[in-house]
C-alpha cells in the first residue's frame, strides 16, 4: 500500500516538474520518468501486460521520438 | 479499507492527469508541451480505465503452474471469481498503442511546422499567419 502511493507520488511530482521546465529535453526526459511510474502502478493494479507494454513505450519509444523532434527544432522554449 | 484506499487515491491520480493535461493543451504556448499534454489525457483515461478492472484483494488473472489446477482442472467460476477483470486491460492495451503511434504522428506534423515557421510557439505561427 505504501508502494502505491510513493508511486502515484511519483507520477504527480514529475508531471507538474515536466511542465515547468523551459529546457524541452529536461522536460521529455522527466516524462519518461513519469511513464515508467505509470508502468509500476499499472503492475500493481494487477495489470502485468499493459505494464509491459507501457514500460516499452511510455520510458523508451515516446521519449525517443519526442527527443529526435527536438533535435531536429528548437531545444529551449521561448 | 486500506485497499479501498489505493483504488480511490488511483482515480485521483487519474483525474490529476487529465486536468493538468487539458491545462497543458489550453494554456501552454509550445507545441511540444501541448503534445505532452495530450499523452497525459490518454494516460489519466487509461489510468482510469485500469483502475476499474481492479478489485482489491484480487488475483492477476493469468492461469500460472500454481493456479492450473484451480483454472482448467477444476471450477471455471471459482477461478473467474477470484480474478480482477480482465477486459479493460485488453482495451487498454491497444489504446496504448495508437495513442504511440497519433504521438508520432503530430510530432512529425509539428516539424513540417518548424521547418515553415522557424518557431515552435503558437502565439507566432498565428501571428506570422495573419500579417
Amino acid at each position: 500500500m505504501i508502494i502505491e502511493f510513493a508511486i502515484m507520488a511519483v507520477i504527480v511530482l514529475s508531471t507538474i516538474l515536466a511542465l515547468m521546465q523551459k529546457d524541452l529535453m529536461k522536460a521529455v526526459i522527466i516524462i519518461g520518468f513519469q511513464g515508467l511510474g505509470l508502468a509500476f502502478l499499472y503492475q500493481r493494479l494487477l495489470a502485468a501486460d499493459v505494464a509491459i507494454t507501457q514500460a516499452i513505450l511510455g520510458s523508451a519509444l515516446i521519449p525517443g521520438l519526442m527527443i529526435v523532434t527536438i533535435l531536429k527544432t528548437r531545444r529551449m522554449q521561448e | 479499507m486500506s485497499a479501498d484506499a489505493v483504488q480511490l487515491w488511483s482515480f485521483v491520480t487519474a483525474g490529476f492527469l487529465i486536468i493538468v493535461g487539458l491545462y497543458a493543451i489550453i494554456l501552454m504556448d509550445n507545441m511540444v508541451k501541448k503534445i505532452i499534454g495530450m499523452m497525459l489525457i490518454g494516460d489519466g483515461v487509461n489510468l482510469v480505465l485500469i483502475t476499474e478492472g481492479f478489485r482489491p484483494g484480487a488475483i492477476v488473472p493469468i492461469i500460472s503452474e500454481k493456479l492450473y489446477d484451480l483454472g482448467v482442472n477444476g471450477l471455471y467460476q471459482e477461478f473467474a471469481s477470484e480474478a480482477s477483470n480482465s477486459l479493460p486491460y485488453a482495451l487498454v492495451l491497444t489504446n496504448i498503442v495508437i495513442g504511440a503511434s497519433t504521438l508520432a504522428v503530430l510530432l512529425g506534423i509539428s516539424i513540417k511546422l518548424y521547418q515553415r515557421y522557424h518557431t515552435l510557439s503558437v502565439n507566432e505561427i498565428f501571428k506570422e499567419d495573419s500579417e
